[in-house]
C-alpha cells in the first residue's frame, strides 16, 4: 500500500490500491442519503461501527508482528482503548434501550503487508474518527452521552498525534490537523471506511433506522 | 448535582464547603469569569450575582460567555508559556517542529475564542499577567514538563464544560479546539517519556479546580 492516506483522507475511493480497495468500491454504496440521525441510539451506532473497525484493525496490526519496542506499545494501548470504546457504546446503546449493531465483517486488505503500511492506515482511521464524533457531535442530544463521546473524540486525537509522529509525518498537516480539528459527514465517513468492510451497505443499514 | 438542575436552574457549581466557594470567587474575580456559576442560595448578597459583569448579554448567553472568558484565560496562559519558552530556544530539530505549531495554535485558539465572545456580545477579559516558576524556561525538561501539565489541564478544562455549554455551535467549536488540546498533549507526552494515553476516554475537570491549578501561574 503506497501513499493511499490522502486519497483516504479525500474521500477519493477510487484512488485506493487494489490491496485495500477489495471489491468494495463499485457496489453502488449511496452514502449520499445517509447524511442525519434520528436520534442518539444511530449515532452511537455509528460509532460503533467505526470503533470495531478501528479495534478489530489494531488486533490484527498488533498480532501481524509489524512493531516493536515503545512504538508496539502505544500501538497496544491504542487497540485496547478503541476495545474500551467498543465495550462503553455497547453499553450505553443498551441502557438507553437500543440495539448495538455486531461486530461488522471487516478485510484489511494490504494493510498488514508493513510497517509503514499499517501506520498509515492507522492514521486514517483515527482522523477519520476524530472528524466522525466532530462531524456527529452535534446531533447528539443527550448531554451526559455527549460528554462521553467528546471524551472518546479527544482519545481518538491522541491517537492520531501519535501515530502521526511515530510515522515521522511533519508537523502540521501530518501530526497537527491545524489549530482546530474538522469535523467530517456521516456520509463522508462511511464512504472512506468503506473499503474495508466486506458489506458495507449491510453495515449503513445496520445503523440507519 | 445533576445536569437537569444545571439546566433548570441558574447555579452551574455547588461548592462542598463555604471555604470552596470563597476561595472560587476569589480566583474567578481575579480573571473576570465566574459570577453566573455562583449559586445564590438563600441569604445570599444579591451582588454575586449581579456585579460588574463587564458586559451586557442576555440570560441565555451568559454562561456560555463565563465559558468563553475562562478558556481564553487559559489560552492566554498557554500562548504565553509557548511564546516564552521558544524564545529561549531549548528545543531543536524534530522537537521544535513539534512544539513550534502548538505555540502558533494557543495563539491561533486565542484570537478565535475572543471574536466568539465579541460576536455573542460579550467582552473578552484582558490578557492576564503571567508568571513561570524560576527555571522553567532554563532546560528543555522543564519546559517541557510544564507544557505537559498545560496540556492536559487544558484537555481537562475543555472537557469539563462539555455539559455546561448551552449554544450547540460553540459547543462545536469548543470541541474542535479541544481536540487539537489533546494532539498537544500526547506528543508532549510522548517526546517526554510520558504516557500518551492517560485513559481510554478523556478526565474532565471543574472550573474551581482548573482555576485552582492555574491560579500559580497567573500574577495578581
Amino acid at each position: 500500500m503506497t501513499d493511499t492516506t490522502a486519497d483516504l483522507i479525500h474521500g477519493n475511493a477510487s484512488a485506493v490500491p487494489a490491496g485495500v480497495a477489495l471489491g468494495a468500491l463499485n457496489n453502488g454504496f449511496a452514502l449520499a442519503s445517509a447524511k442525519d440521525f434520528r436520534n442518539d441510539i444511530e449515532v452511537l451506532n455509528y460509532a460503533l461501527a467505526l470503533e470495531y473497525l478501528e479495534a478489530e484493525f489494531y488486533r490484527q496490526g498488533n498480532a501481524a508482528d509489524l512493531v516493536k519496542g515503545k512504538e508496539k506499545q502505544y500501538l497496544m494501548q491504542i487497540g485496547a482503548d478503541e476495545a474500551s470504546h467498543v465495550a462503553t457504546l455497547t453499553a450505553t446503546i443498551q441502557k438507553l434501550g437500543g440495539t448495538p449493531i455486531g461486530a461488522p465483517a471487516v478485510d484489511f486488505g494490504g494493510a498488514f503487508e508493513s510497517r509503514k503500511s499499517y501506520l498509515t492506515t492507522a492514521h486514517v482511521f483515527e482522523n477519520k474518527g476524530v472528524g466522525a464524533y466532530l462531524g456527529a457531535a452535534g446531533f447528539v442530544k443527550d448531554k451526559m452521552i455527549l460528554q462521553a463521546a467528546a471524551g472518546i473524540f479527544g482519545v481518538e486525537a491522541r491517537h492520531a498525534a501519535v501515530v502521526g509522529n511515530l510515522l515521522g509525518l511533519k508537523a502540521e498537516g501530518g501530526v497537527y490537523q491545524g489549530a482546530y480539528e474538522k469535523g467530517i459527514a456521516k456520509g463522508d465517513v462511511l464512504q472512506a471506511v468503506a473499503p474495508f468492510l466486506v458489506d458495507p451497505d449491510k453495515v449503513v443499514a445496520a445503523i440507519t433506522y | 448535582m445533576g445536569i437537569k438542575a444545571i439546566f433548570g436552574g441558574c447555579p452551574v457549581l455547588e461548592f462542598a464547603a463555604e471555604q470552596d466557594r470563597r476561595s472560587f470567587l476569589r480566583n474567578a474575580a481575579l480573571i473576570g469569569v465566574g459570577l453566573t456559576y455562583v449559586a445564590s442560595r438563600a441569604g445570599d448578597p444579591v451582588a454575586f450575582g449581579t456585579a460588574d459583569r463587564g458586559y451586557g448579554a442576555s440570560d441565555a448567553n451568559a454562561s456560555d460567555l463565563d465559558i468563553l472568558n475562562y478558556a481564553l484565560t487559559l489560552e492566554y496562559l498557554e500562548a504565553a508559556f509557548y511564546t516564552a519558552g521558544l524564545k529561549a530556544n531549548l528545543l531543536k530539530g524534530r522537537e521544535l517542529e513539534l512544539v513550534d505549531p502548538i505555540q502558533q495554535h494557543e495563539a491561533d485558539h486565542v484570537k478565535v475564542v475572543r471574536t466568539t465572545i465579541t460576536d455573542l456580545g460579550g467582552k473578552p477579559v484582558a490578557q492576564p499577567k503571567v508568571k513561570f516558576p524560576d527555571g522553567t524556561f532554563s532546560n528543555r525538561a522543564n519546559f517541557l514538563k510544564l507544557a505537559g501539565t498545560f496540556e492536559e489541564l487544558g484537555v481537562k478544562a475543555y472537557h469539563g464544560q462539555v455539559t455546561l455549554v448551552k449554544n450547540p455551535e460553540l459547543l462545536g467549536a469548543a470541541a474542535s479546539i479541544a481536540g487539537v488540546e489533546s494532539r498537544h498533549a500526547a506528543i508532549i507526552a510522548q517526546i517526554t517519556g510520558g504516557n500518551p494515553f492517560p485513559a481510554p476516554i478523556e478526565a474532565n475537570l471543574a472550573m474551581g479546580p482548573v482555576l485552582k491549578a492555574a491560579m500559580p501561574f497567573l500574577a495578581k
